[in-house]
């Protein structure tokens, strides 16, 4: 019903790109030729060098190893740990920030007093630096002399001795997403709130009419209405999530024992630190790939979804 | 008058001509490149710390431009890590600076990738300075039959001691054998206090136990780690570490937790009893811990007795450089007496071997420094070491925290560091 509506006012005949001829496409270049020079050239360069043993210096031999690297990454325990890694990342941070930034942006968008505020308290977590709350994150949940700990072990007693967030694998997966989550709720909030701000009051009214509690009126009008944006948000956050880097890095290093690496940690330590590109390109590659494949799959899912919608 | 001018004029010109002379002739002494006239800027890349930058940039530099008036230092501080991924991409684009302070693991990597300049047979002066400073620290400057640079300031490891930590535990002395440690570790325990921290198992950790035990990690040659690594003796050390770890000796931040107390704190508020590290760090605790007044010691002796890891920097001068004698006069003067001396006082060791006594009235603490470096090694030069580094820390920790033996996590670290020593 809605999509015929709105392709009815859709003008017909000559469109106005065609009378306007090459004119579009100039102003397009300058942004197009740094698109391909900075993100396509690197992409196919990155590809070509997973293929190789490559010599980073100038002058060094490279050997072409064809898909060795490719193959090597599947017999790394480290690489497949690191990919289990980054999917439960994305796995704890991915419905929670759904959650919380839809349930801030449901209170938010009502007129209440101190609204405009609220809202920039909530948003400031997203403009501050990774490397910054990361840090502040580390000494928060340090184990001897966190905050976290004197709150749980010397304030409250709840534990009986000094968790160590960051000494073993999930605890500090754990800690890495909550800062994930601390971080993401602001950006969820802001798009859902904009989302929220289009959905007719007349929807929600009409539901209340005919009966429907606030529940009902959430899950049949308000989430129906707003099911693109929430398929937009879901997508990014999966995307930013198996991208998890900054945080891990800093807060764990990868350690103890590559325990907590992440794929483009591992991906780092490989080629900034060993100086293997070769295998350090077919890890980055690789993961383009998983993302783009899952990405990929989700916008089929959302889009049959919307597409029953509409029917 | 116009011959008086003429006179004149002719008598300036000689004068100005016996006044370039001898210019020339200093700079022919004191710069090579200042015989064509030609004045050059050399870059010299660092990782100095805030308290030794003031003593480049304001003393050594200032005397060597004084020196060298042709010649003018351009210096660039980065951080440690920094500086490594600056060096990285500036190869990769042709934008070196002349001169680089390296860390020693860097100088195979950079030599075999032929960004830093070979020195011997090249530099002048080269075999006279060779000979002046410690050889264990010009070893690390050694690739392919070559040197590709001179050591600028070195250190080593050596036990620093929190006696108080000591003595509410009973004992009045620092453990100065492997079985001493054993022996204090339960005594300590038994009062909270964990024996020994650190804040790893890479090689700049546990070098200094399995060298001290007699082990090793590769042959002399550096051609094979098998029957070394995973040799008795160096099993021998991990296991000792790991027996300490076990018996509630060593805190979980040396097996890689970041979670924990660091051996900056823990030691100086006696958590720790001791840990290993270098010179720098007497005034890092007198700065934040005053009341602290560590001890120290030689590493404790195993039974290849008392051994260390070679610390400190080289100074390479890069094959990009355009500037290479200027370059070279700066190096030359860097290793200098007067300069290492300013340097001694600014934090940094000198790796002159005659200033050893100079060096200690300084800081009285260098001398446990300079007699642990007698003994100390310095770490496997070869361009793969970072990664050889890398196995060397997830095995031994492996070791440590019990899930494998220490037999078989050598056995492995073997297997993975053979291949990357061909």
């Amino acid at each position: 019903m809605a999509s015929t509506s709105v392709l009815a006012n859709v003008p017909h005949g000559p469109s106005k790109s065609s009378k306007a001829g090459f004119v579009p496409y100039i102003f397009l270049a300058p942004g197009f030729l740094l698109f391909l020079l900075t993100i396509i050239y690197p992409i196919f360069r990155a590809l070509q060098i997973s293929f190789y043993n490559w010599g980073v210096f100038p002058g060094s031999p490279s050997t072409f190893v064809g898909l060795h690297q490719y193959v090597r990454e599947m017999h790394d325990p480290v690489f497949w740990r690191a990919l289990e890694n980054a999917a439960v990342y994305m796995v704890f941070t991915v419905p929670l920030q759904i959650i919380f930034g839809l349930a801030v942006a449901m209170l938010l968008v009502r007129k209440i007093p101190g609204r405009g505020l609220f809202r920039a308290l909530f948003y400031i977590p997203v403009v501050t630096s990774w490397v910054v709350v990361s840090l502040l994150f580390k000494f928060l949940f340090s184990t001897d002399a966190g905050f976290v700990n004197w709150v749980l072990h010397s304030f409250l007693h709840l534990s009986s001795h000094n968790i160590g967030w960051l000494d073993t694998r999930w605890p500090s997966m754990i800690t890495i997403g909550i800062l994930g989550v601390w971080k993401g709720v602001g950006w969820s909030m802001l798009i859902f709130l904009a989302a929220l701000m289009g959905v007719p009051d007349s929807l929600t009214e009409a539901a209340a009419i005919d009966g429907a509690g606030p529940w009902r009126s959430f899950f049949s009008v308000t989430l129906p209405s707003i099911r693109l944006t929430l398929s937009f948000v879901t997508i990014m956050l999966v995307i930013g999530s198996l991208n998890v880097f900054t945080s891990a890095f800093i807060m764990t290093g990868g350690g103890p024992q590559q325990q907590t690496e992440v794929v483009l940690s591992y991906m780092y330590h490989q080629a900034f630190q060993f100086l293997d590109f070769g295998y350090g390109s077919a890890l980055a590659f690789t993961l383009a790939i998983i993302v783009f494949g899952i990405s990929f799959v989700q916008m089929r899912l959302f889009r049959g979804g919307v597409t029953r919608v509409v029917r | 008058m116009t011959k008086g001018k003429g006179s004149l004029w002719a008598k300036r010109s000689v004068a100005l001509l016996a006044i370039g002379s001898l210019v020339s002739m200093f700079g022919v002494v004191s710069n090579a490149d200042a015989s064509s006239g030609k004045k050059v800027t050399i870059t010299f890349w660092t990782s100095y710390s805030t308290s030794e930058t003031p003593t480049l940039e304001q003393t050594l530099i200032p005397a060597f431009e004084k020196a060298n008036p042709n010649i003018t230092v351009k210096h660039v501080v980065f951080s440690h890590d920094d500086l490594y991924q600056k060096l990285l991409t500036s190869a990769m684009t042709n934008t070196l600076p002349d001169v680089v302070r390296s860390d020693l693991p860097w100088v195979p990597t950079f030599a075999q990738g032929k960004v830093f300049a070979q020195l011997d047979g090249k530099m002048a002066g080269f075999d006279k300075l060779a000979k002046t400073v410690y050889p264990g620290t010009l070893s690390t400057n050694y690739y392919g039959g070559h040197y590709y640079g001179l050591p600028l300031d070195t250190n080593t490891r050596v036990m620093f001691a929190n006696m108080d930590a000591f003595a509410k535990a009973g004992i009045t002395t620092v453990p100065k054998t492997f079985a001493d440690m054993l022996a204090d570790a339960p005594l300590l325990k038994a009062q909270g206090i964990y024996l020994y921290g650190d804040g790893g198992t890479g090689g700049w950790n546990v070098l200094p136990w399995i060298w001290s035990a007699g082990g090793a990690i590769t042959n002399s040659t550096n051609t094979t780690a098998k029957g070394y690594i995973n040799g008795a003796k160096t099993v021998s050390a991990i296991q000792f570490l790991a027996d300490l770890y076990k018996a509630g000796a060593i805190p979980d931040s040396m097996l890689g937790a970041s979670g924990g107390m660091s051996t900056y704190d823990g030691v100086a508020k006696g958590n720790y009893a001791m840990t290993l590290d270098g010179p720098w760090m007497n005034p890092i605790w007198g700065g934040g811990y005053p009341n602290f007044h560590p001890v120290e010691a030689l590493v404790p002796a195993g039974a290849g007795g008392s051994s260390s890891v070679v610390g400190g920097e080289d100074i390479n001068i890069t094959a990009q450089s355009k500037n290479k004698p200027a370059a070279m006069a700066f190096v030359r003067f860097m290793l200098s007496k007067s300069a290492q001396v300013a340097m001694t006082k600014a934090g940094q060791l000198s790796v002159l071997s005659a200033l050893s006594k100079q060096v200690t009235a300084i800081h009285p603490y260098y001398a446990t420094f300079l007699k642990q470096l007698g003994t100390a090694k310095a770490r496997t030069p070869v361009p793969n070491y970072s990664k050889i580094d890398s196995i060397i820390g997830t095995e031994v920790a492996a070791a440590m925290s019990g899930k494998v033996t220490a037999q078989a996590a050598m056995d492995e670290a073997a297997a993975q560091i053979e291949p990357l020593l061909k």
